[in-house]
Formats: structure tokens, sequence, C-alpha cells
């Protein structure tokens, strides 16, 4: 490093700097910092929820969560909902986008309307496939009964697989908006001529999808899935409005646990150490799509 | 024999009159530019031919089938595209191959096609790159790679070199009339560019308003431009076009305009007495020698000449002279317009030609294109 002292200015451009990121810093260290902190602190304790009153335990909250079956099989189920939405998400997203990007008449009207569920809040879309589900007088039910489909209506939250398929179904249409929005924008920055010249070199509309729009689409895709994979691994409400984890436990993810340890169970201790290994995990997921980012960048 | 045909081809957008009455008889192996004004129909009639746009009426054939409702992939036809238009994630070794595997040609066939074409190119050393690590002129010969590969009947060509610089376009330029004349195969060539068109065509189609206005070998649309469109579009510096009238009779026909009056030599049964033009090349003027006074108003050196700008009245006319003349714009001079030289035309934008056939002496047609070429940019 060459130590030519700085001038006036340069010293006055670091201290703006300095000035301008420091609310950002701060606003980080108290919502992200502090509160992974305290969670990790709290996680080698036992802690009765509603006094917050507890003793170090050291690492035996870990121990316990590792031994124990809850978090193997909530894990599994997590593993589940979010590979089985995500892959909904991304053929259901592409597809439509695929189809919007059509020169249809209805074109604009269906765009916006795509966007529905994704923008319809959690708890409203609850309600409505709940009540579109109901095994009662759900108009599902009534409707594969009409057309002779089934002769007895079908339980569809409170029985497994049923429930576990049914979350993931809404999950897929809540979020599937969202891959639309996204790849639908990198579809509009394809040059037609790329089509034109498959055309003419004997490509069919298979091959051009192929050869032409899914190596365009790739980059994007990855960034989608990353993105997706980590918000759906997380995913609470939808969940838990929707079946709250049963029947039993046969939809129980991570989040659901950590919830249930927590305010159901009163262990504050050990649903901090649930949230830590989840932290963990989606980690994993992070690294990928940073170092991912960053190489499409620098491509 | 025709190997590309028009027949009255109209193509519409909505209302919209993009190309109209096409009639154009393209020759086997014949290098074809279409030429004219952005917005002429230039890009539309070759992608009719394509078959990227459909014609709103009329028929389109290649060799003797009708192609109107033919797939562009079974037109036998290869298209270069302005934009180029690469694969971007393929390697230029796939760009080019892509064709022939759509078609199903068997690999060790594909590799023998693509090192021919790759030869014949000098694209060998770069098989191996994506089309974002090429220059401009690499990545144009790729694309000409992945039309050439498969040897079609019909290339078409939309102004493949506009996005080079100058010295790049010369280059390019010859290495097209050179592979033209090796692989004997028609071209359609789509350019805005006369000098393109001029120097690597067989015939040119002058296009303008989606019209059709003249389809001729380059000397022939110098030397006898159709109408005056064509008379002021071809030409650099162009034709001086002069409003005026014609007086006479058959035989002793005389042109006047404001401050010009000359003997119109050489027309044909159409002319009449009446409004009409007269387009006078810079070679047809002589400057400093004559009996018309006119004033100078600019004098542009290019180096191995001076081309010259005088006015009579309102009337401006370029001309050329050799550089070691000395003019100062607003000086006063003599010209004279070479009595056996000037075009007319019949009144309007689109005024027929009125000259009678064949043209007036010579024009020296090879003195006229070298000019041409070298003075344009
Ligand atoms: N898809 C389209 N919809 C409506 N109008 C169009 C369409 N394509 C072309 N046109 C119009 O048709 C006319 C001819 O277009 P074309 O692209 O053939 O021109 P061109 O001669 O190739 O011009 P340039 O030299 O600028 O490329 C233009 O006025 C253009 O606006
Ligand atoms: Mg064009």
């Amino acid at each position: 490093m060459a130590t030519r002292p700085k001038t006036l200015l340069e010293r006055h451009y670091a201290l703006l700097g300095l000035a301008l990121i420091a609310p950002t810093v701060l606003v980080f260290c108290a919502v992200i910092v502090y509160p992974l902190i305290s969670a990790i602190y709290l996680s080698l304790f036992s802690i009765f929820t509603p006094t917050l009153e507890g003793e170090w335990v050291g690492l035996a909250n870990y121990r316990e969560l590792l031994t124990s079956g809850d978090f193997w099989s909530a894990l599994r189920v997590n593993l589940i909902w979010t590979i089985g939405t995500l892959t909904l998400q991304i053929v259901a997203g592409v597809g439509m986008a695929l189809i919007l990007h059509q020169n249809i008449w209805f074109r604009s009207l269906a765009r916006s309307l795509i966007l529905f569920p994704y923008f319809v809040s959690t708890v409203v879309a609850v309600l409505v496939w709940k009540w579109l589900f109901n095994d009662l007088y759900g108009i599902l039910n009534h409707l594969m009964m009409t057309a002779g489909i089934i002769d007895w209506p079908i339980d569809y939250l409170g029985m497994m697989p049923n429930a576990l398929i049914s979350v993931i179904l809404v999950g897929a249409w809540k979020y599937f908006p969202f891959v639309v929005i996204a790849v639908l924008a990198r579809l509009q920055t394809i040059p037609d001529a790329l089509y034109e010249a498959a055309r003419i070199d004997g490509a069919g509309p298979v091959a051009r999808f192929f050869d032409v729009t899914l190596p365009q689409l790739r980059d994007v895709l990855v960034v989608i899935i990353m993105l997706r994979a980590i918000w759906d691994f997380k995913e609470f409400d939808l969940i838990f409005l929707l079946t709250g984890g049963g029947p039993v436990n046969s939809t129980e993810t991570l989040p659901l646990l950590v919830y249930k340890e927590a305010f159901a169970l009163n262990q504050m201790g050990m649903a901090s150490a649930y949230a830590v290994v989840m932290m963990l995990i989606m980690l994993v997921f992070m690294i990928l799509y940073v170092r991912r980012t960053r190489s499409v960048d620098g491509a | 024999m025709a190997d590309v045909t028009f027949s009255n081809v109209q193509k519409h957008f909505g209302a919209f009159r993009a190309v109209q009455d096409l009639n154009l008889d393209i020759r086997e192996g014949e290098f074809v530019s279409l030429l004219g004004p952005s917005g002429c129909g230039k890009t539309t009639t070759l992608r009719m031919l394509a078959g990227l746009e459909f014609p709103t009426s009329g028929e389109i054939r290649i060799g003797d089938r009708v192609v109107n409702d033919v797939a562009p992939g079974k037109r036998d036809i290869a298209m270069v595209f302005q934009s180029y238009a690469l694969y971007p994630h393929m390697t230029v070794g796939e760009n080019i191959a892509y064709p022939l595997k759509k078609r199903g040609v068997e690999k060790a066939e594909r590799a023998r096609m693509l090192k021919d074409t790759a030869d014949m190119l000098q694209l060998t050393p770069l098989l191996r790159r994506k089309p974002r690590e090429l220059s401009g002129g690499q990545q144009q010969r790729v694309a000409l790679g992945r039309a050439l590969v498969r040897d079609p009947k019909v290339f078409l060509l939309d102004e493949p070199l506009s996005n080079l610089d100058a010295k790049l376009r010369g280059h390019m330029r010859a290495e097209l009339i050179e592979l033209h004349r090796r692989l004997g195969r028609t071209m359609v060539y789509v350019t805005h560019d006369q000098l393109e068109a001029m120097t690597m065509s067989d015939r040119i189609a002058v296009m303008e308003g989606g019209k059709l206005q003249q389809f001729a070998p380059p000397q022939e649309v110098y030397r006898e431009p159709s109408n005056r469109f064509v008379a002021g579009f071809i030409g650099t510096p162009g034709m001086t076009i002069i409003d005026g009238a014609l007086s006479g009779s058959p035989g002793a026909w005389r042109f006047d305009a404001p401050g010009i009056s000359v003997e119109a030599r050489h027309l044909g049964p159409d002319a009449a007495e009446g409004a009409a033009s007269m387009g006078v090349r810079p070679e047809a003027l002589t400057i400093g020698t004559g009996d018309t006074p006119a004033t100078l108003r600019l004098v542009e050196q290019t180096g191995h000449e001076n081309i010259v700008v005088v006015s009579i009245g309102d009337i401006r006319m370029t001309g050329r002279t050799t550089p070691d003349k000395v003019w100062s714009p607003g000086e006063e001079v003599m010209i004279s317009i070479d009595p056996d030289m000037p075009h007319f035309f019949a009144d309007g934008p689109n005024g027929k030609r009125l000259n009678a056939k064949p043209s007036p002496r010579g024009n020296e047609p090879s003195h006229s294109l070298s000019n041409l070429s070298e003075v344009s940019p």
C-alpha cells in the first residue's frame, strides 16, 4: 500500500461514506445480529417460556434434538415439502410464462390475473383453500362427485398423504407467480432473431425451447431456485394455517416445530436450538446462492 | 431460369402497405441486391422470402415450388441476420453445425462439413470460442458460416455488413464477392448502402415506399435510371434534379428552367410539352468554362478531386473538378452542361424516364462507377 497522505477531499469522502452507511449497519445489527446471537445464547439454556427463567444446560438441547425422532421427521417433511412445492412452482411458472409470452389476445389481462395468488395474503388464501377443500361442503369434492370421479368425499387435509400433497399444491399455487414474473422478464429480453435463425436452421418448437429458450433462462432459473428454496424451506404461515402440522405431525416442518417448542411446549431453549440448526441448513443454500450469483455476475 | 420469383406480392401490416405489387424474377446463381432508403420494405421482402413473414397476397416461388405455405426450415434457404443472431451459449463450432444437426446429418459427416466451412472462412482457430469472445467481424463470419455450411439453394443476407467499421466492411465486401463467385449460389442481399449494391450485385432492385422502382444491372441503374427517384437515389454525390418544362417537338426539344436553357437531346417517344425535370450528374457539369453564369457556393476537397456546388438562382447543382483548381465561395463562374448527358423525367417525384433507349452517349460507365466507389465514404 502506498502511504501517500490522503487529501482533504479524500478524507471528506471517507467520512461521508461512513456516515451514509452507518444507519444501515446499526439497523442490521439491531434486527439481525442481536437476535442471531441471542438465539445461539438461548439455545444453551433450558428456558420456561412464560417466565423466561432458565438454567445453563450447555449443548444438551442439541444432543436431545439430534437424538429425538421429532427433528428427523420434521426435517424429512421439510425436504419433501420444499422439493415438491419448488418443483411444481418451477414447472408451472415456466410453463405459464411461456404461454403468457405468446401473442394471445387476453395477454395483459392474464398477466395481471396470474399475479393474484402471490399478492393475496396467506391468511385469506388459506381460508379460501380450506373452504374449497372442505370434505362436507367443499366445492372440490362436490364437483368431483358430480362428475362421478369419486364416490365418497375425500378428506384433503385430515389424512395422509392427502394433507402433505394439498399443502404442497397450495404452496405451488401461492408462489408460482413469482417464477412467472421473473421468467417472463427474462423471456422478453431474448432477441426474436434467435428464434428466427433457429427456424431457418430447421429447429421445431421443441428444439427451439431446448436450444434457444432454456439456455437463456438458465441463469435466472438458478437464482429463482435458490431464492425459492430458501423461502420455501422456512415457510411457516401457509402450512401452520392450513394443517397446523397435522394430522398428528405428518405435515410438521422445522419452522412449525420451532413454534411448537417455544409456545406450545414452552421450551424456549429447545426452540432456539431448532432455530439455530435450521439456520445452519439454510446457510448451505445461502452460500450456494451467493457463490452462484457471483459467478453469474463475473461471467 | 428463374430461381426466385415474386408474383404480385403484397404485404400489409394492418392498413400500412409495406410491400406493394412486387414482381421480381431472380435468376439462378444471381447476386441481387435490394436497395432503398430506410423503411422501403427491403427487410420485409427478404423475410417473406425466408418464410418469417407471410405475404398478404401474391405468390413466392423458389425454383418451381410455391413456398407461400412452406416453413422457413424447409425452404432450402439460409439467412444471415443483421444482428448475426448467433446462439450465445453454443461455441462457434456448435453454431455453425447447428443447421446440420437439426437436419439429421450424421456426426462424422457433420464434422467434415464443419471443417470445410471453417477452413474456407478462416474460423478454424476460433471453433471452441463462444460468440461473445469474438470481434464483430469474426461474429459476422460465423453467421456466414452457419449459412454456408449446408449449401442451400438461396442465401439471404440482411445488411450483414452494417455493424462493421468502414475498413472491415470493404474487406468483407470483397470476400462476399469472391464467395459468391466460388459458390455460384443465388444470393439476395439487402442493403441501404448503394456502394455495396453497386459493387457486388449482378442486378439491383431499387425500392421505395414498398414499390419496386427499377430492377437492372448496376451500370444500367446508374446510366438509365428508370425514374426520378432512382436517379436521385443512386450516385454520390447525387444527381442534381432541376424542375422545369419541355418545349418544342420531337427532334427539337428544349428544356427551360429559371436561369437555364438547354437543348434536350435523345428524348424518347414519351416526351411531351409541359412540366418535366432534368437530372444532371456531377460529371455532366463543366465548371469554369461555358455560357451559363453561376455562383460558386461550396467547395469540398476530397483529395483527388473537388466537389463543387454552384447555384443559378434557386437551383443548386453539384459538379466535380480536378483538385488543382482554386475556387473560393461566392465567386462568379461560368458553367456548361454537356447536352448529351442529362436525364429527363416526367413531372412528379417518381416521374418516368423520358430519354430514348438506348441511353445517350455512353456516360462513360467505367469512369462513372469508379468515381462512385472512390467518393463514397
Ligand atoms: N411487424 C411490423 N408491423 C408493422 N409495420 C411493420 C412491421 N415490420 C415492418 N413494418 C413497416 O414496414 C415498413 C418496411 O419495413 P422494412 O423493415 O421492410 O424496411 P427496410 O427497407 O428494411 O428499412 P431499413 O433499411 O430501415 O431496415 C416500415 O415502414 C416498417 O415500419
Ligand atoms: Mg431492414
